[in-house]
């Protein structure tokens, strides 16, 4: 995991967005259990209550669950409605790109073809 | 929350000071900082809770059940430490690991001296350099070398920061985490500190004292919610006051610190606002005591 100590984004988050994305992403699996608060809190050198709030967080949004004794365990992903998230991610920034491309007088072409450049030098 | 310490109508007189009455719970399996000014009862606190003193009203129940400290095992299950250290200036660290030894079941003599070479105060079994030989810092570092090598389910610590140099501070608060750890869930910390700052990152529950009461206590994250630095120019300042806990006016700009329930009607008049930190937020909280007090 890397955490950035002196960012504008809070501890807490970083560490939820990292493991949002490894859960997402499948390289945390279902039935998996997350490293152990005070564990994590050790890594990272941070207080205990900062790990568990991630924690509390990834568990607000229904990714993992608290087992009583045992720690945090990943839940079952449900790949269509994350698909379906991440389109509608997509579909945000698109239109914002496109809002300030109007802004400047860009056609919708240009816009495109400035996509298949980013594309590239990716 | 499970508490492993609960207080209620805790009352310690002196002549020319008063602790409480103070209610308080201490969450298990967490590391809980006492934070206050010189004089605002931390140690007297401290000192009650451990039966160094015995209070003059109330009552405190340890790890869920127990209420008399010197009954059966419960001083084993807890270390403490004084802020000035608690050995004779005359003492070696080889007395001091012989008076443990004597003294507690659960004392390991070779963490004891495994933990004097790591925190670089003494070698195995030093028998001629006396504490009165020690810097201040050493001292403290033997001390919590001591507390560490035990056996406890809860340390209580005063001041355990204050003399020691950056570097070893840094150390403490590595060994608060691989205690807390170890633990897991079951084993917690209470200690004093004048240092919010280098503590911080250890902190999970923070208690804070204006002379002789508790004025506020939470986990950090929830506290830290609970309030709200505010800033904004003079004019914006002008139509907020009422708002604000305190207020610091200068010509270019202004600060302030709030309740978070204010937040909208601040922003709404044109201040801005943030989440303060426990260093900001425990030097807010203490002002507005000392406000509210003169």
């Amino acid at each position: 995991m890397k955490i950035l100590q002196n960012s504008e984004i809070p501890i807490y988050k970083q560490i939820a967005m990292q493991l949002k994305e490894e859960i997402l992403s499948g390289k945390l699996t279902a039935g998996e259990y997350l490293p152990s608060i005070r564990g994590l809190a050790k890594d990272l050198k941070i207080s205990v209550i900062t790990t568990m709030k991630a924690y509390e967080e990834l568990c607000a949004e229904g990714l993992v669950t608290s087992v009583q004794g045992k720690g945090f365990v990943v839940n079952p992903q449900d790949t269509a409605m994350i698909r379906e998230q991440r389109l509608r991610e997509v579909e945000d920034h698109l239109l914002e790109a496109l809002e300030a491309a109007k802004t400047i007088g860009m056609t919708v072409e240009e816009v495109r073809d400035l996509i298949t450049v980013l594309n590239h030098t990716e | 929350m499970d508490s492993v310490i609960v207080a209620k109508g805790l009352v310690k007189k002196y002549k020319k000071f008063t602790l409480g009455p103070v209610d308080l719970e201490i969450p298990k399996g967490f590391s809980t900082a006492l934070i206050g000014a010189n004089g605002a009862g931390k140690t007297t606190l401290l000192d009650t809770i451990c039966g160094i003193v015995s209070p003059s009203k109330g009552e405190v129940t340890y790890f869920g059940e127990i209420t008399d400290i010197e009954a059966g095992e419960t001083k084993e299950r807890i270390g403490y430490q004084a802020a000035q250290g608690m050995y004779p200036m005359s003492w070696t660290p080889y007395d001091v690991a012989m008076a443990n030894q004597l003294g507690f079941k659960g004392f390991h003599e070779d963490r004891y001296w495994e933990l004097c070479k790591k925190y670089g105060v003494a070698d195995y079994g030093e028998k001629k350099q006396s504490l009165m030989k020690m810097s201040d810092g050493n001292r403290i570092r033997l001390c919590l070398a001591a507390v560490f090598a035990r056996d406890t389910e809860l340390l209580v610590l005063d001041e355990p920061g204050s003399n020691l140099d950056p570097l070893m501070r840094d150390r403490l608060c590595g060994q608060f985490r691989e205690y807390l750890e170890e633990g897991d869930g079951e084993k917690t910390i209470l200690f004093s500190t004048h240092n919010i700052a280098d503590m911080e990152n250890v902190t999970d529950y923070a208690i804070l004292m204006y002379d002789g009461a508790v004025i506020e206590s939470g986990f950090v994250s929830d506290l830290c919610e609970k309030y709200i630095l505010v800033s904004g120019e003079s004019a914006t300042f002008d139509k907020i006051k009422r708002s604000l806990m305190i207020e610091d006016r200068n010509m270019s700009t202004c600060f302030g610190f709030a309740r978070a329930e204010e937040k909208d009607k601040l922003e709404a008049a044109g201040a801005v606002v943030e989440s303060p930190n426990l260093q900001q937020l425990s030097i807010f909280l203490l002002r507005y005591a000392e406000q509210q007090n003169s």
